[in-house]
């Protein structure tokens, strides 16, 4: 989304035009986990429902590692940035590639940890906390797939253009901006939904 | 970064059809906004125009039950998402960049992008006619299959659920709205993010916050809202979808679903929603009333603060929907309570116009006219509002015609007021030329008397015990004559919007030339050419002052009052020569193949979600995300600007 | 979001305000780490019993704050930005606890 060609306008408040649209969303998106945290939370106890509950399957060993995968999917990308402030362009796709593969595994695991749910009885339409577990895991994996397509694609274009130049560098941090999004929202599903009891 | 990367050929023309097709341009997608939201208005009045001859009288047989719920549905759906909102998006695209002194929106593709999605957005939902389906649900007595006219959604505009829920609504009409209405949010959403960025960093030198016009303000604050609360409505939405789609079992109650969640995040959604409606309008009237009473807006800031607070309020009142849905007494309570703080700065907003038009010199011209009917229209309707934060007195009216009148008055007598107001205040600039004012005064009039026989009588309709969405009534509730009365208003209504469509046309081609200050007005729109040139500023302007361009024509005599400056006629001569002739060659993003694409293929994905069972249906959503995936390596290869080719300035950052 | 700054800063080429790599690795160290904490928190629960919710609440939070702060730069940034997205996260939090509360199971979270 790199529209940002106007001669003699500037951005009044000192912030790229991109970087505050960028914040902006992200601010949004809070309402929309929000949302389905709450859904979660509010069915994930409620008696009467046919079994099994999602709480009753959770690996937690399982879960814990596959969420350390993608904390330290954070300080790749981080790394990825910083090795592009000092126009380290082969450390860029080293670290944008690192990142994009933690970002497999971390699917990896949730591809898993939903089929072996499956096995064990509980899918989408077993109860109402299934169905709130399922969304919320689910459109969070979602929001990982696109950051990966979107590391993968830097990661292109950098290998075919020998670099990444001054513009395609701020499209490196908005994607970093939004590869940490979708990590601090798994800090926060990893504790409310998966940890308290 | 030539051409021969991008998938097509760029386009270079920037009039005809391709050139709206292709445009980026934030003036032509303001326009394309407000003939796309003028067609749903007459969709929507017609359905509206069925229900009131199905309820002229007793025992109405014009439609049959199946019909009249999908035309009240439609009707409310059309009107909100269809209406009201893209029309305020049609000023705020065509007025901001010129209120704020910019050249375009902070990013023009996506603003094209924005329009198109909620173009396919609308004709997907509108498909429904076509191809939607009814089934015949559990436990229900409708017929098994309706006719074309009640083949659309039926749910409400709400969509309460769980009546959304497959077992109750077999068919496809509900999947029609639930996808629609998601494919329109994207629209909103996207361009929320856009317009936020563009009123925070596209203001000309000098154009600091508390200098920007209302209107500007009151879009800052609507954006905001959208950008919160689209995301809430979107992920209720993905629920019912799921629920239909994939079996999943958010509002099944016999699997631990709870309807009362749907309710919630409909109204987490829907209040913001209602400020969303009539904050701009709000913002027109702000402008509109200063013009014509030759006066500066009373209480600037409190305006400004009022409508902040409006937007923060309105994120804390939504349970007042749902007073009768079994709450707690304490929630009820504190929503009764929050519900009623939003008349605080409603109040101030309303004392600041009328002490705009104090000691004024008022000029009744058409937008002036409808924005006092704004005022006073929604007046009355914010005060049957306030009778609803009294729970016992809501639990009385909840579900009456008085809650339709209340709404309608804030709805129609508000946001549809304020919209005309600006449709007239603002034609000159659009045009070039000016509309007849004696068809104008008739539009209003015509409309006023219609609005309040159609509207006022169902207070009493509602008192009553007259019911919503009820299909028919019997003859001995009594309630025939004031039902006659509200068709009657309605059709008179409908003939004002003929007059003003047939006003519109004429005068667009044929009307007196405007010049570029027909008004004598304030703000910076009306410093450049009617209608604007392409790059809007030919030099981009400083501002030093609140409603700079009326203090550049205007000083004070001794006692205060206004008075012309001498030079006042030689600047805008000036402006208007200087604006159309720019000193140096003014660089303008090109228009894009890919906006109209990507609508394309997301409605396309909604097709293919709604037929998922279906071999050719996933055959369609493939296509989709096809579309949509190539069409976005297509937008991030294209340059935002075409390399020029005549070498004459290459700075920019 | 009061006063607009007329400057025309390039915000791209700030790196020098940015941490040091061997601090971004300090940072992941130290995130899991709380992770490795959190995990056995959750495993202790019959030791420490009701502290343990609000002990994991904490820590989340820290999480949360080292990933906007560090590694969002968002502590590097203008203030704007942290009003907005900060405006978003508290207002969430607010209007889900009400929702939630409506329905009277804050108590179980």
């Amino acid at each position: 989304m790199a529209d940002l060609a106007h001669t003699d306008e500037h951005e009044t408040l000192g912030v790229d035009n991109r970087k505050l649209a960028m914040w902006g969303f992200l601010a949004s998106e809070f309402m929309f986990f929000g949302a389905l945290i709450s859904t979660y939370l509010l069915y994930k106890g409620r008696a009467g429902m046919p079994p099994p509950y999602p709480r009753d399957l959770y690996d937690i060993p399982f879960t814990s590692i596959s969420s350390f995968v993608l904390l330290m999917s954070s300080l790749t990308m981080v790394m990825a940035h910083n090795a592009l402030t000092r126009k380290d362009q082969a450390n860029v796709r080293t670290w944008l590639l690192a990142t994009a593969m933690l970002g497999m595994v971390f699917i990896g695991g949730q591809v898993y940890e939903f089929s072996t749910f499956v096995q064990e009885g509980m899918t989408m339409r077993t109860n109402a906390a299934a169905s709130g577990f399922y969304l919320l895991t689910g459109f969070h994996g979602t929001h990982v797939l696109v950051g990966i397509i979107m590391l993968l694609s830097l990661f292109g274009i950098s290998r075919r253009q020998g670099g990444l130049s001054e513009a395609k560098g701020l499209n490196l941090e908005l994607v970093g901006l939004y590869w940490h999004f979708v990590d601090i929202i798994w800090i926060v599903i990893f504790t409310v939904v998966y940890l308290i009891p | 970064m030539t051409a021969a990367t991008t998938i097509f050929r760029r386009p270079k023309t920037t009039s005809g059809f391709w050139g709206w097709v292709t445009t980026i341009d934030h003036k032509k997608i303001g326009i394309m906004y407000g003939y796309t939201a003028f067609f749903f208005l007459i969709m929507g009045g017609l359905e509206a125009l069925l229900l009131r001859l199905q309820l002229a009288g007793p025992e109405g047989q014009i439609l049959s039950q199946a019909e009249y719920n999908a035309m009240f549905t439609m009707h409310g759906t059309t009107m909100v998402f269809l209406v009201v909102m893209p029309m305020s998006a049609a000023f705020m695209n065509y007025l901001l960049p010129l209120m704020i002194g910019a050249r375009d929106v902070a990013f023009p593709r996506l603003n094209a992008l924005s329009f198109w999605i909620f173009l396919f957005g609308g004709i997907f939902l509108y498909s429904t006619f076509l191809f939607g389906t009814t089934g015949a649900p559990e436990g229900g007595f409708l017929a098994e299959e309706a006719s074309r006219l009640g083949s659309a959604p039926n749910g409400g505009w709400f969509g309460y659920a769980p009546n959304t829920e497959p077992q109750f609504s077999p068919g496809t009409v509900l999947d029609y709205w639930s996808i629609g209405l998601q494919i329109i949010g994207l629209a909103s959403l996207m361009s929320s993010v856009n317009l936020i960025t563009t009123i925070f960093n596209l203001r000309a030198k000098g154009m600091r916050l508390l200098r920007m016009p209302v209107f500007a303000w009151m879009s800052l604050v609507v954006n905001f809202l959208l950008m919160f609360s689209i995301p809430i409505i979107a992920v209720a939405l993905f629920m019912i979808t799921f629920d239909r789609q994939f079996g999943s079992q958010f509002f099944q109650t016999a699997n631990g679903g709870d309807p009362i969640l749907w309710q919630h995040l409909f109204w987490l959604f829907g209040h913001p929603e209602v400020y969303i409606l009539i904050l701009p309008a709000m913002g027109i009237v702000s402008e509109v009333l200063p013009v014509f009473s030759r006066k500066p807006l009373f209480g600037y800031a409190a305006v400004v603060f009022a409508g902040a607070a409006i937007g923060f309020l309105g994120f804390g009142v939504w349970a007042h929907h749902m007073f009768s849905s079994g709450i707690s007494p304490v929630a009820q309570a504190a929503f009764g309570l929050s519900t009623m703080t939003i008349a605080i700065p409603t109040g101030i907003k309303i004392f600041n116009w009328l002490g705009t038009m104090w000691m004024g010199r008022l000029q009744f011209t058409t937008p002036m006219l409808f924005a006092i009917g704004f005022v006073a229209m929604f007046t009355i309707g914010g005060l049957s509002g306030v009778t609803h934060s009294i729970v016992p007195s809501d639990w009385q009216q909840t579900d009456t015609y008085y809650i339709v009148a209340h709404f309608h008055y804030v709805l129609f007598g508000g946001a549809i007021f304020g919209i005309f107001a600006g449709l007239y205040y603002w034609f000159p600039k659009l045009t070039g030329r000016m509309y007849s004012e004696r068809l104008g005064k008739w539009h209003f009039w015509l409309m006023f008397l219609g609005f309040n026989l159609t509207f006022a009588p169902m207070h009493w309709l509602g008192l009553q015990g007259m019911v919503r969405r009820t299909w028919q009534y019997a003859a001995d509730m009594n309630l025939g004559p004031w039902n006659m009365a509200v068709t009657i208003g309605a059709f008179i209504i409908a003939g004002s919007i003929l007059i003003f469509m047939w006003n519109w046309t004429v005068s667009r081609r044929r009307g007196a030339e405007a010049g570029i200050d027909p008004w004598d007005a304030r703000t910076l729109e009306w410093t450049i050419p009617s209608p604007p040139p392409e790059y809007n500023f030919a030099e981009i302007p400083t501002v030093t002052s609140l409603d700079d361009f009326w203090h550049r024509k205007y000083s004070e005599d001794e006692e205060g009052r206004a008075v012309r400056r001498e030079e006042a006629g030689t600047l805008v001569a000036d402006l208007e020569y200087r604006g159309n002739n720019p000193e140096k060659p003014i660089h303008l993003p090109s228009p894009s193949y890919f906006p109209i694409l990507i609508g394309i293929s997301i409605m396309l994905i909604g097709y293919g979600i709604v037929y998922n069972s279906f071999a050719w249906g996933i055959a369609l959503l493939a296509a989709g995300v096809l579309g949509t995936a190539t069409s976005f390596i297509g937008w991030a290869q294209e340059p935002a600007e075409e390399p020029a080719e005549e070498e004459t300035d290459g700075e920019e950052h | 979001m009061d006063q607009p700054t007329e400057t025309r800063e390039v915000h791209t080429a700030e790196g020098h305000h940015h941490p040091t790599p061997r601090q971004y690795v300090q940072i992941a160290l130290l995130l899991g780490l709380l992770t490795a904490i959190e995990v056995g928190l959750f495993y202790a629960e019959p030791f420490f019993g009701d502290l343990v919710v609000p002990a994991l609440l904490v820590l989340a939070a820290v999480k949360f704050g080292l990933v906007v702060g560090y590694y969002m730069h968002l502590k590097y940034e203008k203030r704007f930005l942290t009003r907005l997205f900060g405006g978003g996260f508290v207002l969430a939090l607010m209007i889900y606890a009400v929702v939630l509360v409506a329905f009277g199971i804050m108590a179980n979270i």
